[in-house]
């Protein structure tokens, strides 16, 4: 009888251990099988878009289009801004006619979201040089702004096209095909900065 | 003519319930083609348990025929006397069939079901129970018990008021009725119900019991009443201002007028509107008496239709596919994923049971390129109108089906029949309980043996994730806290910058956004803490840690 019992309990635990083995083995790879570099979340995630020379010579911003119709807008490596000596010192979204971080977008309908046009303001960038004035690129509803860029404008110095983006907006699928053929793609957008750069 | 003594009981019965009626009122309301068959319920009187089985419509012609002429007694029938002479003629030369009842339509007369008309001399209920047997067993329903459930016209109960009103107020000063008021009325559902259970139960060969499985009958009237104006075929309710002096008259599309007494009808847009007045006994409600009366009224029609509630399976499933969905999942019509779990685990249980249409419903869902290992996930079959409830060695069967598929992209664990109290408990299980994931992470340096023990030291750590941009578009943009209950290094050998990371978070923390920091959005995030970018290549569910089955 106990004889039994225990090889009944032997064999569920070798059950379970097996089972541990099976899943550990689904769970670790063969380093072999991994790619050296893996594609980052932005590259895998949003398809890039660049608007070089944005209303003004050197005002490059880039939008980051994601499969859902958000797009991220940013300064593209080519900013003047981001070429100054010294770097960003200071971001503001105190402009136009509201402050745009102090306005709370809610609800899955994006309720208080307001509508921009594509040259409408997001914020200024301060260099120890000069101010620069950073606009939407595309139009539709500002959902949200980075507004870490105002304790940390370092972010737009260091990782501009991640954690420094400068917003989040939401346009109607029709305007966004209107505007998208303006952009340049990464490559050609390389390709125009390519001596600067 | 049924013979025998189950006859004699029954009409002898049927007798005794009539006998309790006041014969001239019974009379009055025969001569205003209301059925025996209501006039006792409205009287309160219940028909024997298993129903009159063995009564045909001509017995009870015989029962209106010993009804005396005059009279004023109460209770009045002699029990028997008459019934020597009544034996010696047949009853088509005595009565012709009965009108179809102004109260129930027909219902409780059953004289014809839908288009079968019923012999007068052959007893309707047993015809009714074949009837629907028959449609029952069409349905190939597997049931050990059941229940009868009754829909019939919105007409029937305002008929049944309209018959009180009138009956109070035509016998409101007699010492019967100021002795022992109406009013337990039993309605023409329970009637027609303790009519037909007998001969169901014995037609189907089981007991009626409060079960799972149901035969609804559904009764319609026939044919709209066809000159009415307004096609509304029940007494419309109307407050009136008509300051009517006569003795009231409870007037209905199915014409009961008190004709001894005057009444003064009142002209309301071409339809004769007569009041009840509030005295002991009206209520002050109007009828409208349409021009719609109809004389040739028609029998109900009869839908039969058999429903199992639904039965509920439970488990656990595994997805080892990271292109297979939770449920069928369309983005312009294009389908993501090769299929879904709920395609694999649904295909199969419904048509074992041979339902009508299932439902699926897990706690909690993996996005379609993650894995679900280990533990597996909650999930729950909903099967409406199963034909066939499984065995427990079936439901192993169904088990070993799902699991030995060829594509081996789904599995289910634990797979068992379950109650209607699983909803509730899976609803109450799948919010704020832990999952466990791992995670094929990349760091943008190599990793060193001291983020081992960094991300190790964390308990309980809480986090600040606002809604990730790859579901913002529909979600509310909040920023909720969340907690990592722990987390663990595993260093994959050949690999200095790729690692497996073993975490258990509070359930609704998006992992992926956890690793890469969603642009800084999720703080802090693995990226954050090691101090360099981290990436996400691949995500595995492996135990989400629920006490449901
Ligand atoms: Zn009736």
């Amino acid at each position: 009888m106990s004889g039994q019992t225990s090889a009944a309990v032997a064999a569920a635990a070798k059950s379970v251990h097996q089972d541990e083995e099976e899943l550990h083995g689904l769970l670790v790879p063969d380093a072999t099988d991994l790619p050296l570099f893996p594609l980052s979340a932005v590259e895998s995630n949003f398809v890039a878009y660049f608007a070089p020379d944005f209303t003004k010579p050197s005002h490059d911003h880039y939008i980051y289009r994601h499969p859902n119709g958000l797009c991220v807008v940013g300064l593209a490596p080519g900013h003047a801004a981001l070429r100054d000596e010294g770097g960003v010192k200071g971001v503001d979204f105190n402009v136009g006619k509201s402050d745009r971080s102090a306005i709370k977008v809610t609800g899955k309908r994006k309720k208080n979201a307001q509508h921009f046009e594509a040259n409408t303001m997001l914020c200024k960038v301060s260099t120890s040089v000069d101010t620069y004035v950073i606009r939407c690129c595309v139009k539709g509803s500002l959902l949200e702004v980075n507004e870490k860029l105002v304790k940390q404008p370092g972010l737009l110095n260091t990782a501009a096209d991640r954690e420094g983006f400068i917003a989040i907006i939401m346009p109607k699928p029709a305007d966004w095909l209107k505007v998208k053929s303006k952009f340049l793609s990464r490559e050609e957008y390389s390709n125009l900065r390519v001596e600067s750069l | 003519m049924v013979a025998g003594s189950e006859a004699e009981e029954d009409l002898r019965a049927f007798r005794e319930a009539v006998s309790l009626v006041p014969w001239h009122v019974a009379k009055d309301l025969i001569s205003r083609e209301v059925c025996l068959h209501c006039i006792i319920r409205l009287f309160g009187i219940r028909e024997p348990a298993k129903g009159f089985t063995s009564l045909s419509p001509s017995m009870f012609s015989d029962i209106v025929a010993e009804l005396p002429s005059t009279g004023e007694g109460l209770n009045g029938i002699e029990l028997g006397e008459n019934k020597d002479k009544n034996d010696d003629e047949t009853n088509e030369e005595r009565h012709p069939a009965p009108s179809i009842c102004s109260v129930c339509f027909g219902i409780l007369q059953i004289c014809k079901v839908n288009d079968a008309e019923i012999p007068f001399e052959k007893n309707g209920v047993n015809f009714l129970a074949n009837v629907i047997a028959d449609a029952v067993k069409e349905e190939g329903h597997e049931f050990d018990s059941f229940c009868v459930e009754v829909s019939t016209p919105p007409a029937i109960p305002e008929n049944d008021l309209s018959l009180l009103s009138y009956i109070n107020s035509k016998y409101g000063s007699e010492s019967w009725l100021q002795k022992k008021p109406l009013g337990n009325i039993i309605s023409l559902k329970e009637a027609l119900k303790a009519l037909v259970t007998g001969p169901l139960e014995t037609k189907l060969g089981v007991n009626c019991s409060q079960g799972t499985f149901r035969i609804w009958l559904t009764y319609k009237e026939a044919s709209p009443l066809t000159s009415c104006d307004d096609k509304t075929p029940v007494a419309k309710r109307q407050k009136t201002d008509c300051n009517n002096k006569n003795t009231l008259v409870a007037c209905t599309t199915y014409g009961l007028v008190a004709e001894n007494e005057a009444t003064e009808p009142c002209v309301d847009s071409g339809k004769i509107t007569m009041t009840i007045p509030t005295d002991g006994f009206g209520n002050g409600i109007a009828y409208h008496e349409s021009s719609c009366l109809s004389k040739s009224r028609e029998p109900c029609s009869l839908s039969i239709e058999c429903y199992r509630d639904a039965v509920y399976f439970g488990g656990r499933y595994l997805k080892y596919s990271r292109n297979v969905s939770q449920t069928c999942w369309m983005i312009d019509e294009e389908r993501m994923g090769v299929t879904s779990v709920e395609e694999i685990i649904s295909g199969c249980i419904l048509p074992f049971c041979r339902g009508d249409k299932s439902k699926f419903h897990a706690a909690g869902r993996e996005d379609i390129d993650v894995r679900m290992l280990g533990s597996g996930r909650p999930f729950l079959v909903e099967i409406q109108n199963a034909r066939h409830v499984p065995s427990i060695m079936d439901i192993k069967g169904i088990e070993e089906k799902i699991n030995e598929s060829k594509s081996k992209l789904v599995r289910v664990k634990h797979l068992k029949l379950l109650g209607s109290e699983a909803w509730s408990l899976m609803r109450e299980g799948e919010a704020e309980k832990q999952k466990q994931y791992a995670a094929v992470v990349w760091i943008s340096r190599p990793l060193e043996d001291r983020d081992l023990c960094t991300l190790s030291s964390f308990k309980d750590l809480s986090i600040m994730q606002k809604t990730p941009i790859r579901v913002l578009h529909r979600r509310s943009p909040l920023e909720r806290e969340k907690i990592i209950h722990w987390m663990k290094i595993e260093r994959i050998s050949g690999s200095s910058q790729y690692f497996v990371l073993h975490l258990c978070t509070q359930a609704g923390t998006y992992i992926k956004e956890f690793v890469h920091g969603d642009l800084g959005r999720t703080n802090p995030s693995i990226g954050s803490i090691l101090g360099c970018r981290a990436e996400i290549l691949q995500l595995d569910v492996t135990d989400v840690k629920m006490d449901l089955f």
